[in-house]
């Protein structure tokens, strides 16, 4: 913390002047980008007010209850939606395309058809958050939207991402780095991955647990395979290059991504131990799950052991960047960890039925994605559009509320649930016992979900700002 | 494409030792540097080779401990198998429950019966009794299982003719569920009708008896006298 009291500012400035001079690439890229991440922002500032209300009800029940559109069912699935398919979703489309055409320097040319995917996109899941919300929800967390929003969703989801993996094959020289992997396997992985469990959950759905299965499948791909392998893409490709050194130890990375890709989806049935589904199923759950240690461990010498050379941390918490992208790559890391840990059978037996799982989802989906794609504005907002952040004050209000904001909601969950678990485990402790004794943990959730609002209000007021104020670029270098 | 200068945090003062790379990667730089670290190995410098040794040893014993799991927890990989707690699954070892089978006992009996009986079931005339249509081996199943257990010594009356017959214990060499194909196959081959013989049966029958000599044919009937028609 000593550091704060460093003259750097943490804000990110601008290029040399307030002319805004665009690249070739980037020229392309700006619409779509800004239309995805405007959105982006837009549902993020949605998902924290609904993810407010849905914390204040867990302590005080009555709040907001007397609307049948505000009960605590319809709020959590709304907060939890928007969160992932509005602000996850839309934020990941714009920095996974924008960290592909700069790689691949990828001249973009048909921007309207990513917009059309993004407008779709958007369009539909307004329309399923708005279903949700009057109680036409499904039953399976992440796959409540209607059942209609699904196709569409999918239809948008292959106009506004499959450019990456264009700008991938475009590239010029062959030439390749780990980003590239993370997000062309992130891209494959989840339209396919959706559509499976579209049809099968949802469409036709299929026979006693195999449905359980093949949802705990989806949400499995969907956390590791699309947030963290799109996250780690961005964490890979900023730390190096705002540090200025090559990834120590850069021969492990392929083991990191193949491993990850191999054990993700393996480790879905871990989250259904106990549950009525072949013992051996539950086993290869859990031994993925450990295995899942292996992609861990790459990464952790891949990032710590290029942060932890020539004054890299501290270099990294003066770079506005850079420290979201850290706070995020060692969330990724803890997250792993704790994967692996609380799959084995005793653990997951005390574990099961609290708010624990809660806290390791939050982990990745906040703490690993979020932080970075944070990270990532940062650093290309202020490229696209050529103008300074208007607020280095609310830069800092951001980062501190999202980081304790973090720490508190995760730290809630994580010791709630798991003090929860041991007293569930204890006969002479009554239920309404337990519950009473998670109230001043909901409490923390609040404070935590409040904490969150404040920061992403900054970053929406900052970024909106600085959208707003943007001048149109003019730019000797584009192309049309 | 002027990547270096336009950097976001390019106005802070530098930070540490600023090298030459402490600007920052150009993107194209970034990726050719990476792919040149891909391709070729790197400099062989102190304590480097510490770290793959250790990864290897680390990955392996991953890999070990998974497939010690697997073999521990799998259940057999049984799609039955649902607690890891539950007794071991029998159904690796052998059938869970007994059928008896015809076809089984045919081999059996052709083995080890057919030699005085025939094949056809119809003995030979004068020296074995038939099986064929026999009251004996219909009825009660003790009487059959019985005479195949420990053997029958003594004058026998067979279909209204006399034998003086001396059948051995062929049954105590026989495992229950074997006994029970035979006596099976017995009941229900040549024409005769009488119904199927479980080895539970045998196992009881086997106990009840203990271990004692051939059964003169007029005691046996004492004990299961023969069925009217």
């Amino acid at each position: 913390m000593s550091q704060e009291n460093r003259p750097a500012r943490p804000s990110g400035r601008p290029p040399e002047s307030g002319f805004a001079r665009l690249s070739r690439t980037e020229s392309g890229l700006r619409g779509p980008f800004l239309c995805f991440f405007a959105s982006a922002v837009l549902w993020l500032v949605v998902a924290s007010v609904l993810a407010l209300v849905a914390a204040v009800k867990l302590h005080r029940p009555d709040f907001l209850g007397a609307c049948e559109l505000t009960t605590y069912g319809r709020v959590t699935a709304a907060a939890r939606d928007t969160f992932v398919y509005g602000w996850g979703f839309n934020a990941l489309f714009a920095v996974n395309f924008w960290l592909m055409a700069q790689l691949g320097r990828f001249e973009f040319r048909n921007g309207w058809l990513a917009t059309l995917g993004g407008a779709t996109w958007n369009l539909a899941l307004t329309y399923g958050v708005v279903q949700i919300i009057r109680g036409e929800l499904g039953g399976f967390a992440l796959l409540d939207l209607p059942r209609e929003v699904g196709p569409v969703l999918l239809l948008a989801f292959l106009l506004s991402a499959l450019w990456s993996v264009v700008a991938y094959a475009r590239r010029p020289g062959g030439q390749n780095f780990v980003s590239q992997w993370y997000i062309v396997g992130a891209t494959f992985a989840l339209p396919l991955v959706y559509l499976l469990a579209q049809l099968m959950v949802l469409w036709f759905p299929t026979v006693g647990t195999v449905q359980a299965l093949a949802h705990a499948w989806f949400v499995q791909n969907l956390l590791f395979l699309w947030f963290g392998a799109s996250a780690l893409a961005a964490a890979y490709y900023f730390v190096p290059k705002i540090l200025g050194r090559a990834l120590g130890h850069y021969y492990l990375a392929p083991v990191g991504f193949w491993t990850l890709f191999l054990f993700a989806g393996l480790g879905a049935p871990a989250a259904l131990l106990g549950a009525p589904i072949p013992i051996w199923l539950q086993s290869v759950g859990v031994v993925a799950s450990v295995l899942g240690l292996v992609p861990v461990v790459v990464l952790a010498i891949n990032f710590l052991s290029t942060l932890s050379v020539d004054g890299g941390w501290s270099r990294s918490w003066n770079s506005t960047t850079l420290r979201f992208v850290v706070v995020g790559i060692v969330s990724f890391l803890l997250f792993g960890l704790l994967t692996a840990v609380c799959s084995t059978r005793d653990l997951s037996a005390t574990l099961a039925f609290t708010s624990f799982a809660e806290g390791q989802v939050q982990l990745l989906t906040y703490g690993a994605a979020t932080m970075i794609l944070f990270g990532a504005s940062y650093f290309i907002l202020p490229r696209l559009t050529g103008s300074l952040w208007p607020s280095s004050k609310l830069v800092h209000v951001h980062f501190w509320s999202a980081f304790l904001g973090l720490l508190i909601a995760v730290g809630a969950a994580l010791v709630g649930g798991w003090q929860a678990g041991q007293q569930l485990a204890t006969p002479a402790v009554s239920a309404a016992q337990v519950a009473a004794q998670s109230a001043p943990w909901a409490l923390a959730g609040s404070l935590a979900a409040l904490l969150l609002l404040i920061g992403h209000v900054a970053f929406a007021l900052n970024a909106f700002g600085m959208i707003l104020s943007s001048t149109t670029p003019t730019s000797d270098g584009r192309s049309d | 494409m002027n990547d270096r200068n336009r950097h976001p945090d390019r106005n802070r003062p530098p930070q540490g030792n600023p090298g030459p790379a402490a600007d920052g990667f150009s993107d194209g730089r970034l990726v050719e540097v990476h792919s040149l670290l891909a391709r070729e190995k790197e400099e062989p410098r102190e304590g480097f080779a510490l770290t793959p040794i250790f990864i290897v040893f680390l990955f392996c014993g991953f890999g070990f401990w998974g497939g010690l799991y697997l073999t521990r927890h799998s259940g057999n990989f049984a799609s039955t198998a649902f607690d890891v707690n539950a007794p071991k699954v029998t159904a690796a070892t052998g059938p869970v429950e007994f059928e008896p089978d015809a076809a089984k006992g045919e081999k059996l009996f052709v083995a080890n019966c057919a030699a005085c009986h025939q094949a056809t079931g119809l003995g030979v005339p004068g020296a074995f009794p038939p099986l064929a249509k026999s009251a004996w081996v219909a009825g009660a199943e003790d009487r059959l299982i019985k005479a195949i257990l420990v053997g029958l010594a003594g004058e026998i009356e067979v279909n209204g003719v006399k034998y003086n017959g001396n059948m051995p214990n062929v049954g105590a060499a026989l495992k229950d569920a074997q006994v029970a194909h035979i006596a099976t196959y017995v009941r229900q081959a040549w024409g005769n009708t009488a119904g199927p013989v479980m080895d539970t049966k045998v196992a009881e029958v086997r106990k009840a008896i203990g271990t004692r000599g051939q059964y003169a044919p007029a005691d046996l009937l004492k004990e299961h006298p023969l069925e009217a028609k």
